[in-house]
């Protein structure tokens, strides 16, 4: 058996658990506790000591989705109302960035961020098939753990086919009027649909034929084991820790020379 | 010997009034393995849906002496099982493991015996190991083993095996062959549908050849219907044109999968 390392071997379900609950503690937590959000981050880093990506790949995850949290957070600073921190002139209009905005607008990101970078590391050590089986037991909603079940088995087969359709018109494209560009595209489009919807056709009837009766099941059951529990119970203290502010408290209580029970 | 499927008088309009089968009726008996032969488009995957309760034809179909009737699909469906020609569509869940294992755990059979039944559907198939990979990372010739391992993880006596070879490499071809004549020596009936002369020669213990009329026009011994020239050429199963052996030309029928001396 290959070595793997300690997320890869833990229960999908404990895992979907416990980053969501980190996730959830997270964007909780007001921004203006800034110090937190540190924590939290020495919280998700000392998850990723426990599989075995580089930091490259978790990087790599990322540049994926932080462009979209990007775009969306960049005009926060504008928009929002209150207080002007500095005004942009840009020939007669006047844009004014507030206090509040910026700190909406760190919220966005530093929240984001970190969730993103949670989410790179589990995706790295969970395969697909098992985080839907991990839902699945979680008793997520059946139709849906189904949908993206099969999305995730016939994206692929669905973007060859059209790229097959793509290299087919190119290879008889000569360039014309840009008119007749978008009547091919459409038929294109056309064309996709109608196959895929007998391919759904014909996949319904093997699934008939096997004896579907609308309920997906599936065998390879999940153990939650010690290692799963220890985990989890792991995660949940730290988040404990930091939503009591029990760091700063340690730190005030150091300041002033006391013992450290009495701080608590 | 008892006729395990008995087909008579099936008809089959699709819904845009084409004519899917025209007054098929044969017999098939258990045990044997017969080769339903057809060119394009003569409505050999037709009676298939047909055979299997999918489409709903005009006839009598009787399978393991039970009428086919909506309230016999269920029983049917256990003891024949389908494999489409492709993969792509019979293999539908995340890894190869959880499409093996759809089948029986419909059946409502228990877990133990439902891992253990695809463990022996994927050795049958040469797929030991394969349980946790992804069907669209697997080769074509992989997913068509997949594919009837799917249906083999169930234990029908009947097979219904929609062009098995087509598509495939001559390595892949020879692979397959003995995947069936493994299911034939196991009793197993099976049916399959192909164009593939090669293949018949191989399997078939009976022929059954569709004419472009979407109806059987001659039924036999594997050695009786290959050996009938006329009726393969007519029937668009082997085509004929201009050769050259050196210096000869001539006008000769030319069957596919054969080496064929002068």
């Amino acid at each position: 058996m290959k070595s793997t390392s300690l997320l890869e071997r833990l229960d999908p379900r404990t895992k979907i658990i416990s980053f969501l609950s980190v996730i959830f503690c997270m964007v909780l937590t007001p921004i203006t506790r800034i110090r937190d959000f540190g924590l939290y981050f020495l919280l998700i880093l000392a998850i990723g000591f426990c599989s075995r990506i580089t930091p490259r790949q978790i990087l790599r995850k990322m540049c994926i989705a932080i462009p979209f949290v990007l775009f969306i957070a960049m005009f926060v600073p504008f928009l929002k109302e209150g207080t002007v921190f500095c005004s942009l002139k840009i020939s007669h209009w006047k844009f004014d960035v507030t206090y509040e905005g910026i700190l909406t607008f760190l919220n966005i990101i530093v929240k984001s961020t970190l969730s993103v970078f949670l989410l790179a590391i589990a995706t790295a050590t969970t395969p697909f098939p098992d985080f839907l089986k991990g839902l699945d037991m979680l008793r997520a909603p059946r139709l849906l753990v189904m949908l993206m079940s099969f999305m995730y088995r016939y994206i692929f087969v669905l973007i060859e086919e059209a790229r097959r359709l793509m290299r087919a018109r190119s290879l008889r494209y000569f360039g014309s009027r840009r008119g007749e560009l978008f009547r091919t595209t459409g038929y294109m489009v056309g064309t996709l649909f109608i196959r895929t919807y007998e391919r759904a056709e014909r996949i319904y009837s093997a699934m008939i034929l096997r004896g579907f009766s609308g309920e997906a099941l599936s065998v390879k059951r999940f153990r939650i084991s010690a290692l799963d529990i220890l985990f989890m119970a792991g995660i949940i203290v730290s988040l404990v820790c930091i939503i009591s502010g029990i760091v700063n408290k340690i730190e005030r209580a150091k300041a002033s020379g006391a013992h450290l029970w009495q701080g608590l | 010997m008892a006729g395990i499927i008995k087909v008579s008088h099936l008809q089959y309009h699709y819904p845009d009034g084409t004519v899917g089968l025209n007054d098929v009726s044969f017999e098939v008996q258990e045990g044997e393995t017969m080769v339903i032969l057809g060119a394009n488009g003569t409505g050999k995957s037709t009676l298939f849906m047909n055979l299997m309760g999918v489409l709903d034809g005009v006839g009598s179909v009787e399978i393991m002496g039970m009428p086919l009737y909506k309230a016999n699909l269920k029983e049917i469906r256990r003891g024949m099982g389908m494999v489409f020609q492709n993969p792509d569509d019979q293999l539908f869940c995340p890894t190869v493991m959880d499409d093996v294992s759809f089948g029986p755990l419909n059946q409502g059979q228990s877990p133990d015996q439902v891992i253990d039944a695809a463990q022996k559907a994927l050795a049958l198939v040469d797929l030991q190991g394969y349980e946790s990979r992804t069907p669209h990372h697997l080769s074509f010739g992989e997913r068509k083993r997949a594919a009837i391992a799917t249906v083999l993880s169930m234990n029908p006596s009947i097979l219904l095996l929609d062009e098995p070879t087509s598509g495939l490499d001559p390595r892949s071809v020879s692979k397959f062959i003995n995947i069936l004549y493994t299911l034939k020596s196991q009793g197993k009936t099976l049916l399959i549908v192909t164009h593939d002369l090669f293949l018949t020669q191989e399997i078939a213990d009976r022929v059954l050849v569709f004419s472009e009329e979407k109806k059987p026009v001659a039924i036999g011994n594997y050695k009786e219907i290959l050996s009938n020239h006329d009726l393969l050429l007519k029937n668009n199963l082997i085509h004929q044109h201009r050769h050259r052996h050196d210096e000869v030309v001539h006008e000769h029928e030319h069957r596919h999968g054969y080496v064929h001396e002068h």
